[in-house]
């Protein structure tokens, strides 16, 4: 009977909420609907008319915020002062505290305060129990170093200004105005960043709710007296309580948004601020048409089948930006938790109008803004983007190198029904000759939703499972969301009840909500004892039927909450210390993969390994924990397409063990379009075929003539590459380099590639990749940035000269050349698993340029553990110039290195290939290897295709030094 | 499966040549074994021009592009279609020359394993017993020989295949004699039945000129009808009239009502038709599939009719009768006219009798034939039929409908006897037998020839997974399980059920029957292979052979 009831009310709703939908949608996307719009946002929109009133006054606007300068102090590299808000035409002043800092590392960081909240000199409504202060602790999550304050910075101070030299050789300046209060930015005297350009900073200070007399009142009282407070004709509507979609949020705080604005003058391109699905290139958001209308927005959401080309918000978010000009790279990095929004206008420099063209400058201005917290902003001024990637990496964490078998291929769908099932795949893979190393398991293998177990039915042995998996070295995937099910029974639910572990609605009860199992609570994982219980539940003897190749998926951590407000939680909803969940929602997802993260390190005492965890939601600093994946996406031609834009945005925005579902989730792809996604998958960083509930199967042996082999070879492709893959991320693990790179990364200097987002380079390979992402190609043209000559990867077509070359992409071709100069390690063997090649000889391909000169990294290590640390790793250049190819050690050894060198002094290289070799070698049939020699066989060429050359059996060792005389 | 048809085939080259095997090269089979006999030079097996010297055989390097230089390693392995094309692979189309490293599985039987699998760390004992895949050791792995218990434990497994196939092969038979049995029993109950129904048609043709004969006589006499009072119709037409417009207020009424309801169901279909287009399936809420299924399934049943013609009919109806429109009363009740009957009879009354009997004849047989023509209404039914009448028609019906029923049964059986029950009607002696396994969550059972189902455990009735259609064929590759279960490499038989329930975003459920060979009837496996299309892996003795005994090995190697 209970269930009747909770049925028929949970009808109710959703047929009222379907009328609503019904009545006031003009038939656009739904999906657009559950979430808000700038206008439907009380802190965007006002902060939106701020600027609107601001431009539309021009040079009559006077911002009210300035610096005293007997405020001001120096010292240890840290300028400190005292912002005042004037609030009324009396002059009525708040006293906004500000810090900026000057780093070691050449960043600079300002902070901006409000000393009332700050003291806890503010009263909160509603006998709210929230934390008075404004979030302070985004650093505790986001940052892990790099702070250390500049000891060679110097400040100058006159009555108007502070200039402050910092950064390497004292090139970087910053030079901060009084009044109205603004920092300029300069590298080598130019300059690069302002704060506060355009006056739209704005800090929502402290006030207590007046309430307005009723219109009308018993007595008949009719003038009712004008509240006599300074904000007369500011729209209050959204100051104290916020409705969207019958949620109501009550505000305890009052409006405490904050707001600056930024300008890169000189820069037309700026890039990063995921997760958004769109182009690489940031588009404008306040101009005429072609342009997004509301400005890019960040609060981490589930979005139900996302829209292209928006800026509307999604999973993840990195509020971290970079400007780019020729041989200029700046960025600024928001250090906020609460749900943000970012405009983006570019302007063309007026003060020039006869210069056409080049002589021409814009400008691009952004105005950022979030709900509360701090203004918290770190600047980089490059001048490389490597150098600012670098920079932010330093603050945020680089890629944690990742366990070896999570770069190869996995095969997930929502969802493989029993354990029978899985070990049918994991044969079927093995019998097609398809490589694969990771199988998953959605929801479905719980029991009832109940993470940390499993459906006794459908899966009565997983042990039995994961120990076939183990035979071929594969490993099995396993989600566990935060919801947990609100169940009587139990144990999980239970304990995190008992002890007091999960999110508190804003009455200080445990808040209960639904998800996948029903009724759900969610973990609070800023709670420190939260993660000590979450690792205890991760022990192989308490996670019944896990095993050491058993890792963790982390979905739904947004948190996504099916009867929340825009998918998720309340923002009045009270976490550990009682911040409002206002203030740490883009952090939330992060905190629960960090848990995840810790309790995988050490399931078995002693046995410390590389954790893997998948998550959906991100923030700056995710990068650390695992890999992401580009959230539900559909199987059509422009889901496959916005892929790489956005894997590469995450890239640069120092996240970039990314990848989309191949296949797409929702749908069913056409034959053609799967095997287009799996030849664009083997160039994700995280590289997985997923399927949703309701789709066909897929599986790659499923899909028959030619696809099946076309997809194997794909596969295979990223296998024998996958020696490169791992160098590529070692670099990303120790100075944030992306894996996968676009072009104005990589040629800084060439304007016409900043726009490009669909072609980029794998890793210092030299590999210039633009998979296929429309359908029935039979060619594409790819932008060579440079006159260096490029290789096709598969039959070693020459293409040179820079601009757009058009290369032949039938269906079974994926558009791959290698680029002169570069020497590539790869592994040709096919092995069931990535784990299996381990013990197989390398094969160098040493790719000839314009100069006859060629150069490579390898990076090896066990795959697995963090012996690497300790030296257990081999790290060499590969040289080759005036025919000699040599081996360097280029790693630093540790106390491990000579155990770890021994187990490796079997493996060796089995072959070079030599490509665009010189003529000279036609009659060649030797080479000197060491003290032996070693056969060489000469191609000559033929047509458009280049001579090449192959050394066979070298006989030396990878880990050694050596070199091989031509 | 593989495994054992390639042990069977290895088998049999085998002997005599067991004397060459102490000189080929490592993963060399004997079969092949004459290309590397020579000692000074070796040629590319199916490449003739390419020539090496004995030592680069097996040296971890690939020279041949048939990957024959490589027997005992994995240094070929990416000459394949299935890697990416390159120059050095030569033509994509390669050929390898080897089926696989060769385990000579001393003490079992010698097998192939792929060369992928040579030196990568794993012991495959599946397929090498003998652990000479892993011969090089790397990073220390060591496979021990382990063809004695292997080679034991599958000739105890084999033994137990035999016996089975054998029992299979035995249940066949009998299965066999069963079906012919059987039909046997419908080809006599055929000829019984044509017999009877013969008989019964000789009689009811019989009956029926009876039969016919006494109505004829019968329809001719004419029973005055009683004739109705002029007054008690005017009393009639005052209550009809009554009547009618009590019924005429209520049918407005009803009108009105639905009307109202129409307006709400279509309110309601509007909620339904948004909710169904803007519900998230992603949060796959069962209730939620369930009530957009429905929804779907109401949806495409609803037909849309014009209804304007029949809400023009009710509206006439509605209207209160007058002199122009509807019945008008004041006629009916005050009128009082003779039927057409009466003015005929009282027309005779004025002849002199010789001319009224003729006259009387006369009309009667136009009568008759008005009737038969059907210009007339026919009275007899009407009034009471004549006792004769209704005696030879039951006679004639009764006789009748048996035949019916029984060519009914006859053409059933016929088309039984034609109807395909697989090779010697085997099928015959296990129709209406069913069969059902317990696997996780659900229990299925296939009804042979008839339908199959499953059941979840976790609650609910039984979900149609189709009913049988026809006989089909596939070619299958799969493992056949140590117990001998399993499908097993080639084609099979297959049955093939559809139009099961329809299934929620996808199609109407159905299942894939394949049969393979085995003792008794049993569901294997059961999988969906795509949404809600299942395959029944099932072992049945019907399925086996006609005259091998069944798929194992049955010869087996004495190494």
């Amino acid at each position: 009977m209970r269930s009747f009831t909770t049925l028929s009310s949970k009808w109710t709703a959703l047929l009222i909420i379907a009328a609503l939908c019904y009545l006031f949608t003009p038939a656009v996307s739904v999906k657009h609907e559950n979430f808000k719009t700038c206008d439907q946002s009380g802190f965007c929109k006002r902060n939106r008319q701020y600027a609107d009133k601001a431009t539309a006054l021009g040079s009559q606007w006077e911002a009210p915020y300035r610096i005293t300068p007997e405020s001001l102090s120096w010292k240890n590299g840290q300028l400190q002062g005292t912002i005042l808000k004037t609030i009324n035409k009396q002059g009525e002043t708040v006293r906004l505290p500000i810090t900026i800092s000057f780093l070691e590392s050449g960043s600079a960081r300002v902070t901006i305060d409000e000393e009332k909240r700050q003291k806890g000199e503010i009263e909160l409504r509603h006998d709210s129990k929230a934390r008075k202060e404004r979030y302070n602790e985004a650093q505790s999550w986001a940052i892990v170093g790099g702070l250390d304050v500049s000891k060679s910075a110097t400040e100058e101070r006159d009555a108007s200004r502070s200039i402050v030299k910092y950064g390497p050789e004292g090139k970087f300046q910053a030079v901060v105005t009084f009044a109205p209060f603004g920092i300029d930015f300069k590298r080598d005297d130019i300059t690069q960043i302002k704060f506060n350009d355009r006056g739209l900073a704005n800090l929502d200070h402290w006030r207590p709710k007046v309430d307005k007399p009723e219109p009308e009142k018993k007595e008949g009282e009719d003038a009712p007296a004008e509240t006599p407070v300074a904000e007369t004709g500011e729209d209050e509507s959204t100051w104290w309580d916020e409705t969207f979609g019958g949620n109501t949020d009550s505000k305890a705080k009052g409006p405490e948004s904050v707001a600056i604005d930024i300008t890169f003058p000189g820069y037309e391109h700026v890039f990063g601020i995921p997760e958004h699905a769109g182009s690489l290139p940031l588009k404008e958001t306040r101009q005429s048409s072609g342009n997004h209308q509301d400005p890019y927005r960040l609060y981490n959401a589930d979005v139900f089948e996302y829209i292209m080309d928006s800026p509307m918000t999604l999973y993840g978010s990195i509020p971290f930006m970079q400007a780019h000009k020729k041989d200029s790279t700046v960025g600024v990095f928001w250090l906020n938790a609460a749900e943000m929004w970012i405009d983006v206008i570019k302007e063309k420099e007026a003060h020039n109008p006869l210069s056409l063209g080049i002589g021409s400058k814009t400008d691009t201005k952004t105005h950022w803004f979030s709900e509360s917290g701090l203004i918290d902003v770190f600047v980089f001024l490059g001048p490389t983007a490597k150098e600012v990637t670098k920079a932010y990496g330093e603050l945020t964490g680089y890629t944690q190198l990742p366990q070896e078998f999570s770069i190869a291929y996995h095969q997930c769908r929502w969802n493989y029904n029993t354990d029978e099932d899985v070990k049918d795949v994991d044969r079927k893979m093995s019998k097609h000759q398809i490589p694969y190393d990771v199988i998953w398991l959605d929801i479905e293998y719980t029991d009832d939703k109940q993470y940390f177990t499993w459906d006794p039915l459908q899966f009565p042995n997983p042990t039995g499972m994961l120990e076939q998996l183990d035979q071929s070295e594969r490993k099995l995937v396993a989600i566990i969301d935060p919801h947990i099910k609100n169940k009587d029974g139990y144990h999980i639910v239970e304990e995190l009840k008992k002890k007091d572990l999960a999110v508190h609605n804003k009455d200080g009860n445990i808040y209960e909500g639904w998800c996948w199992p029903g009724s759900s609570h969610w973990v609070d994982c800023f709670n420190p004892a939260a993660i000590k219980w979450w690792i205890s539940l991760f022990k192989y003897d308490a996670f019944k039927g896990s095993a050491s190749n058993l890792f963790i998926w982390n979905d739904m951590n947004e948190p996504s909450v099916f009867n929340g407000p825009e998918t998720t939680m309340p923002k009045d909803n009270l976490h550990h210390g009682n911040w409002e969940h206002r203030d740490v929602h883009n952090i939330n997802g992060m905190t629960f993969h960090n848990a995840t993260y810790q309790a995988m390190l050490e399931r078995k005492k002693g046995e410390i390994r590389r954790p893997f965890v998948l998550t959906r939601s991100f923030y700056a600093g995710s990068q650390r924990l695992g890999a992401m994946w580009t959230g539900d996406n559909q199987a059509s031609w422009d889901h496959l397409a916005a892929g790489f834009p956005m894997i590469l945005n995450n890239g640069i925005a120092g996240f970039p063990f990314a990848g989309a579902d191949v296949g797409g989730f929702f749908g069913n792809p056409e034959k053609d379009l799967l095997t287009r996604w799996y030849q664009a998958g083997a160039f994700y960083p995280f590289f997985r075929g997923h399927a949703h509930i309701d789709t066909r199967r897929r599986e790659p042996y499923l899909i028959g003539e030619p696809y099946t082999p076309i997809i194997t070879q794909a596969l295979r492709l990223r296998y024998a590459l996958l020696p490169a893959w791992y160098t590529a991320f070692h670099e990303a693990s120790v100075d944030g380099t992306p894996i996968i790179r676009p072009h104005y990364f990589v040629y800084p200097g060439d304007e016409a590639g900043f726009d490009l987002d669909d072609q980029f380079f794998v890793g210092s390979t030299g590999l210039l990749a633009k998979p296929v992402v429309t359908e029935k190609a039979e060619s594409v043209d790819i932008y060579l940035p440079d006159d260096e000559i490029y290789y096709d990867y598969f039959d070693y077509e020459k293409y040179t000269g820079q601009g757009k070359v058009t290369v032949p992409a039938p269906l079974e071709k994926i558009p791959l050349l290698m680029q002169g100069g570069h020497i590539i390690p790869r592994k040709d063997r096919p092995r069931r698993s990535s784990g299996l090649m381990k013990w197989d000889p390398y094969t160098l391909v040493i790719v000839l340029g314009k100069s006859g000169s060629a150069t490579g990294e390898l990076y090896v290590d066990d795959g697995e553990t963090f012996d690497y640390q300790q030296g257990a790793y081999i790290h060499r250049t590969f040289e080759f110039s005036n025919g000699v190819l040599e081996s360097k050690d280029i790693g630093t050894k540790g106390k491990l290195t000579d155990k770890y060198l021994k187990t490796m002094k079997s493996v060796g290289v089995e072959k070079l290939i030599i490509i665009g070799a010189p003529k000279e070698w036609a009659e060649k049939t030797s080479v000197k290897a060491g003290r032996e020699e070693a056969r060489l066989e000469y191609y000559a060429e033929e047509g458009k295709k280049a001579a090449w050359a192959v050394v066979k059996a070298p006989k030396v060792a990878i880990g050694e030094n050596w070199k091989i005389e031509f | 499966m593989r495994r054992i048809e390639t042990l069977v085939l290895l088998s049999t080259f085998t002997t005599g040549i067991l004397a060459a095997e102490s000189s080929r090269p490592r993963g060399v089979s004997p079969e092949f074994a004459k290309f590397y006999k020579d000692p000074n030079v070796f040629t590319c097996i199916s490449n003739p021009s390419i020539t090496l010297t004995p030592s680069q055989i097996n040296d971890e390097y690939c020279d041949c592009p048939d990957g024959s230089d490589e027997p005992g390693t994995a240094a070929c392995t990416y000459l394949s279609a299935l890697s990416p094309p390159q120059p050095i692979s030569g033509t994509p189309n390669t050929t390898l020359a080897l089926p696989g490293y060769y385990c000579k599985n001393k003490g079992h039987i010698p097998s192939y394993v792929p060369h992928s699998y040579v030196n990568d760390g794993v012991c495959d004992y599946e397929l090498c017993c003998d652990g000479s895949d892993e011969w090089a050791g790397v990073g220390g792995t060591k496979c021990e020989d382990r063809c004695k218990e292997i080679g034991r434990e599958w000739k105890r497994l084999d033994d137990l295949r035999q016996k089975a196939a054998r029992t299979a092969a035995k249940r066949r038979m009998e299965l066999v004699g069963e079906a012919q049995a059987l039909r046997a029993g419908v080809e006599i109950k055929i000829g019984r039945l044509e017999t009877e129904i013969r008989e019964l048609e000789r009689k009811a043709a019989d009956l029926k000129i009876r039969y016919e004969e006494v109505e004829r006589r019968e329809r001719g006499r004419v029973v005055k009808s009683a004739g109705g009072k002029g007054s008690k119709v005017t009393v009639l037409a005052g209550l009809a009239r009554a009547r009618v417009e009590e019924l005429r207020e209520a049918l407005v009424g009803v009108v009105g009502k639905r009307d109202a309801l129409r307006k709400r169901v279509k309110e309601l279909e509007g909620i339904l038709a948004t909710f169904k287009e803007e519900y998230n399936p992603n949060f796959n809420d069962e209730g939620v599939k369930r009530a957009v299924k429905s929804w779907e399934d109401y949806a495409a049943n609803k037909k849309e009719e014009d209804v304007s013609a029949e809400d023009r009919d009710l509206e006439e109806i509605s209207k209160p009768d007058s002199e122009s429109e509807g019945i008008n009363w004041a006629e009916w009740e005050t009128g009082d006219e003779e039927s057409d009957v009466d003015a005929l009879y009282k027309f005779e009354e004025y002849l002199p009798a010789p001319v009224r009997t003729w006259v009387h004849q006369k009309l009667t047989d136009l009568r008759i034939l008005l009737i038969e023509n059907g210009i007339l209404a026919d009275n007899a039914n009407s009034g009471s039929e004549s006792k004769a009448v209704t005696d030879a028609r039951n006679a004639y019906q009764t006789v009748n409908d048996d035949v019916g029923i029984k060519q009914t049964s006859l053409g059933d059986l016929k088309n039984d006897l034609e109807k395909e029950y697989g090779p010697d009607d085997i099928f015959r002696a296990l129709k209406g037998t069913c069969v059902s396994k317990d696997s996780g969550e659900y229990e299925y059972e296939l009804c042979w020839m008839d339908q199959t189902k499953q059941k979840s455990k976790k609650g609910g009735g039984h979900t149609g997974m189709g009913n049988f259609v026809r006989f089909d064929k596939t070619t299958v590759d799969e493992e056949i399980g140590a117990d001998g279960k399993g499908l097993g490499s080639g084609e099979r038989m297959v049955l093939m059920y559809e139009n099961g329930q329809h299934c929620w975003n996808g199609p109407n459920r159905q299942t894939t029957v394949v049969l393979a060979c085995a003792e008794k009837d049993e569901i294997w496996k059961v999988v969906e292979q795509e949404k809600c299309m299942y395959r029944m892996d099932v072992g049945t003795p019907a399925a086996c052979d006609k005259e091998k005994k069944s798929g194992g090995g049955e010869k087996k190697d004495e190494l």
